[in-house]
């Protein structure tokens, strides 16, 4: 079912009511998973994540290929003086509309598996741990647009609950346009966090960033786009990527403040000075 | 979730075709019934040593249920090792077994791939619990043993066009068949055991016609009967009188345990009935 | 098999401690549970909106798994001809899609995932588990006819979330019995051999097991439980450090037999209880024939034991004899009378399986 974009002119409303710079709902919980290292839920929208981070910890023995490990991160890690950041991500068969098969070794799957393993190689603070191996596993429950968007927020809420040094939030949202590669419309304006109504009609790409900063840490394209609109995507995306980390702070702020509250944890040094309401 | 950098083939699979057999329904009266007695298993060929270049053998044949078109079960099974394990391996104070279980392609009705189905694995994994509990498995320390199964002809009946449900509980036969041979083969290879196990199958019918009350028959043949209401396939230690895998399938009252203590009963009977065979199988080749 | 559970990292002379502590009448199990008590655990059902049932089970030592379940319309193979109208025979069938000329069975598809869940051989036996336990009585494959040209095919996704602290089997079991129960379909508005065609509102769904008016369940899909014994005892959700030690494990489904109307319903919850059947049993490896051997004081150099030149003799007469306090991987199978004994007391009136039940009558299903 095509899209109908040519609304959007009358309203500036999309699909799902929202105005060009709105992100959908987002909810997010840490500390999901009390056998885990960290572990988190996030939903952005309909797209449900859930990720399981174990680790650092000693690099066990080899597991097969078939377990749909991919090591993104160092080559060959017991050498290596840092930590390999493993990811694999296990999308649910019933998670889209239509059940799927789950496939081994699906190439989109890598390919995502690889990019969130060097987006947060890149962040954390990997010199710390050499011989380790910090294994994130990400499972997809319910998909609707900004995937990969959703699984680097949700593998970095898991990465600060478990407590590995990183220098930043890395946060991920998606961008787009409102109108067609083909309709070639000057006019267009951008969009902020697409569904998936959206992402299979528009042009858009998925932005990471670090933290506050505009250093952009993942860029992904997979659409054509004409060029003089890539800049105005890149700017909304950067732009929800803020948004999507003050949420993200939030949550952990009020997590942690909450365990302090129930006596989980002893108040910190550090933690006086640091604003919790 | 598409794979949107290549062309996909179509989903979904092909039917093979399922023809109406109109011969059948006439023959239905005459459809083969058991003629045993409810105790009594089919006749078994054994014989080890049938493959040379392995470390142990063993070729196991049961007998066709007297209709012609019935095909017997035909399993080769041939055993690897005792073997070090690749260096990669991290220690291992007992031996590694791995079983495969593989139909021929042509063993069953519908054609079985070359890579193996779910339930074959599944068979290969029943088979290991199987043997572990026989084998003394601390005498081989970073050591591994691979058996390997061929179910060269399954156990079914040509003519029937529709199974009754039948796959499921000739899955046991099979299974029976595969512990039975498996251990020949072990024994042959000359791998310690606590004893010879061997496999055996009871399950609870219903014959077709009489109304009377359910019946346990070992060795059961699933075309033989009208319905079968639960099986179970053992395997059985008797010198130790003792059972290291146990296969319950079926649908039984809780209420009745006596039930059930009776068909795992059976199922030792009929395993007993097959270690005899092996015993004297192994007799043959040493003496 | 142990594949799927991670081998626990215990010295033979932890083992021997567990194995003798299990063994004393009553058990002291590591966590402080009775013999039959079953871990405690969070369950939800109706988490994920875009699936026909769904459930999430959390077992307090942080195992967790979700299952979804997604129902797709088939159209039934032809030929299978005159013998249609005797519904009563539809059961049996082997799972998983596409034998030749299975007969009008529910299509059921079941997949087990999870990056945990490493060795395929493991999870293929978990599955078949599961799904020769629902198949077992013929009533599954009933609920999902539609009519002589379709019927349903339901799909069972599981997913293990943790890590694999323990045998997953309990946990899986009863997450698709949630996820089941939770199940609905939407309602059929076409009549006859029709195309099937669906009533939209959701809210007029009917349950795949359908409910009393109090919202009860009448029929439920079965649970599987993992039972095990040491010495003399008989052991419930054994964990992993537990199951390490066992003599012998049993994987025991239970299913409960349809009440037909409400009246009996009433009668039998008050006096005569569940009316359980008994589904599938298998044995399962246990992993304790892979742990180390202890060696005892006797034979060991280091505590003065004459260093043995002419090894094997002694070292075999040592492999025979168990000396107390040194542990021993168990070696050959378990007695019939054993085993036995390990279904009927999963079995009896008010066992642990009614217990179970009664546990999960208690959780809210929304779907």
């Amino acid at each position: 079912m095509p899209l109908d974009t040519s609304a959007y002119g009358l309203a500036l409303l999309r699909v799902d009511g929202r105005r060009w710079n709105e992100l959908r709902r987002m909810h997010a919980q840490i500390r999901t998973q009390a056998a885990a290292d960290g572990s988190s839920y996030l939903e952005m929208g309909h797209t449900k994540v859930m990720c399981v981070v174990t680790g650092p910890s000693e690099p066990g023995p080899r597991r097969g290929g078939l377990g749909g490990t991919a090591s993104g991160g160092g080559a060959s890690s017991a050498q290596s003086k840092d930590a390999e950041v493993a990811v694999s991500i296990v999308v649910a068969g019933f998670s889209s509309v239509d059940r799927k098969r789950p496939g081994r070794g699906d190439k989109r799957i890598l390919e995502l598996q690889s990019t969130i393993s060097s987006a947060l190689a890149a962040s954390l603070h990997t010199h710390l741990f050499p011989h380790s191996t910090i294994s994130i596993s990400l499972h997809v429950l319910s998909q609707d647009g900004s995937l990969l968007a959703a699984l680097i927020n949700a593998a970095t809420l898991a990465c600060v609950d478990a407590g590995i040094p990183m220098t930043d939030y890395v946060v991920a949202c998606t961008a787009g346009s409102t109108s067609t590669y083909a309709a070639n419309d000057e006019a267009a304006d951008p969009l902020l966090d697409l569904n998936h109504q959206e992402e299979q009609e528009l042009p858009g790409l998925t932005v990471a960033t670090l933290g506050q900063t505009d250093r952009v840490a993942v860029l992904v394209c997979e659409s054509r786009v004409q060029v003089s609109r890539l800049e105005g995507m890149l700017a909304v995306g950067v732009d929800g990527c803020k948004q999507v980390r003050e949420i993200l702070d939030r949550v952990v702020r009020d997590k942690g403040h909450r365990m302090l509250l129930e006596g989980t944890v002893e108040r910190g040094a550090g933690l006086d000075d640091m604003e919790v309401d | 979730m598409t794979d949107r950098r290549r062309v996909n083939g179509p989903v979904g699979s092909t039917h093979p075709p399922v023809f109406e057999n109109e011969p059948e329904q006439e023959l239905g009266a005459s459809k083969c019934l058991r003629t045993r007695a409810p105790t009594v298993t089919r006749k078994m060929y054994l014989k080890t040593g049938v493959t040379p270049s392995a470390s142990g053998s063993a070729y196991l044949e049961i007998e066709t249920s007297g209709k012609g078109s019935v095909s017997g079960l035909k399993l080769s099974c041939t055993v690897h090792g005792p073997r070090s394990l690749p260096r990669s391996t991290p220690f291992s104070p007992h031996i590694i077994l791995s079983t495969h279980v593989k139909y021929a392609p042509f063993a069953t009705k519908q054609r079985r791939g070359y890579l193996r189905d779910p339930t074959e694995r599944d068979l290969g994994s029943h088979l290991e619990t199987a043997l572990r509990g026989a084998i003394i498995a601390d005498r081989w320390p970073k050591s591994g043993v691979d058996i390997i199964i061929s179910i060269v002809e399954g156990d079914q009946d040509r003519e029937a066009s529709k199974s009754q449900g039948g796959e499921a509980w000739d899955m046991m036969n099979a299974l029976s068949g595969c512990i039975t041979v498996a251990s020949a083969a072990l024994t042959d290879a000359g791998i310690d055991c606590v004893d010879t196990v061997a496999g055996g199958v009871a399950a609870l019918v219903r014959d077709e016609g009489d109304d009377t009350t359910p019946r346990i028959v070992i060795d059961p043949i699933p075309s033989e009967h009208e319905q079968i209401l639960a099986a179970c396939c053992v395997a059985y230690l008797p010198d130790r009188d003792e059972i290291t895998n146990l296969w319950f399938k079926g649908d039984l009252p809780a209420s009745d345990m006596e039930l059930y203590s009776q068909l795992v009963e059976k199922g030792i009977q009929a395993s007993r009935n097959s270690n005899e065979v092996i015993v004297s199988s192994l007799r043959e080749t040493v003496g | 098999m142990a594949s799927t559970t991670q081998h626990a990292l215990l010295s033979p002379a932890e083992l021997a401690y567990l194995h003798a502590s299990l063994s004393l009448t009553p058990p002291i199990r590591p966590d402080g549970r009775s013999a039959t008590q079953f871990r405690p655990l969070a369950a939800e059902t109706g988490i994920l909106p875009g699936t026909n049932g769904s459930a999430r089970i959390c077992f307090a030592d942080g195992t967790e798994a979700i299952v979804g379940v997604k129902a797709e319309v088939e159209r039934t193979r032809r030929g299978d001809g005159g013998r249609e109208d005797d519904g009563g025979e539809l059961g049996g069938g082997g799972g998983g899609g596409g034998g030749l000329g299975s007969r009008l069975e529910g299509d059921f598809v079941e997949g087990l995932e999870g990056d945990f869940v490493e060795g395929l051989e493991g999870t293929v036996f978990l599955g078949a588990m599961l799904a020769e336990a629902l198949l077992a009585s013929g009533e599954f494959a009933k609920k999902l006819w539609i009519n002589r040209r379709f019927h349903w095919k339901l799909y069972l996704d599981i997913l293990l979330i943790s890590p694999p602290l323990s045998y997953p089997l309990p946990l899986l079991s009863l997450t698709t019995h949630l996820a089941l129960l939770a199940t609905r379909l939407p309602r059929l508005k076409s009549e006859g051999d029709e195309d099937p065609f669906f009533d939209d509102d959701w809210a007029a769904a009917p349950y795949l097991y359908t409910r009393t008016k109090d919202g009860k369940a009448t029929s439920r899909p079965p649970v599987s439980l993992l039972v095990m014994a040491v010495g003399n005892n008989i052991i419930f959700d054994p964990s992993k450090e537990e199951l390490a030690v066992a003599d012998v494990a049993l994987a025991v489904s239970v299913g409960e037999e349809t009440t037909k109307t409400d009246e009996e319903v009433d009668e039998s919850s008050s006096s005569l209880g569940r009316n359980l059947r008994l589904l599938s049993v298998r044995t399962i490896d246990p992993p304790s024939r892979l742990t180390p051997p202890g060696v005892p004081n006797a034979t060991n150099s280091a505590y003065g034991a004459a260093a043995t030149t002419q090894k094997q003799p002694e070292a075999r007469a040592a492999e025979s004899e168990a000396v107390e306090g040194v542990w021993k991987a168990p070696r050959g199978g378990a007695k019939a009378l054993v085993m036995a004994a390990l279904v009927q007391k999963s079995l009896v009136r008010g066992g642990v399986a009614d217990e179970v039940l009664d546990a999960l009558d208690a959780v809210d299903l929304v779907a």
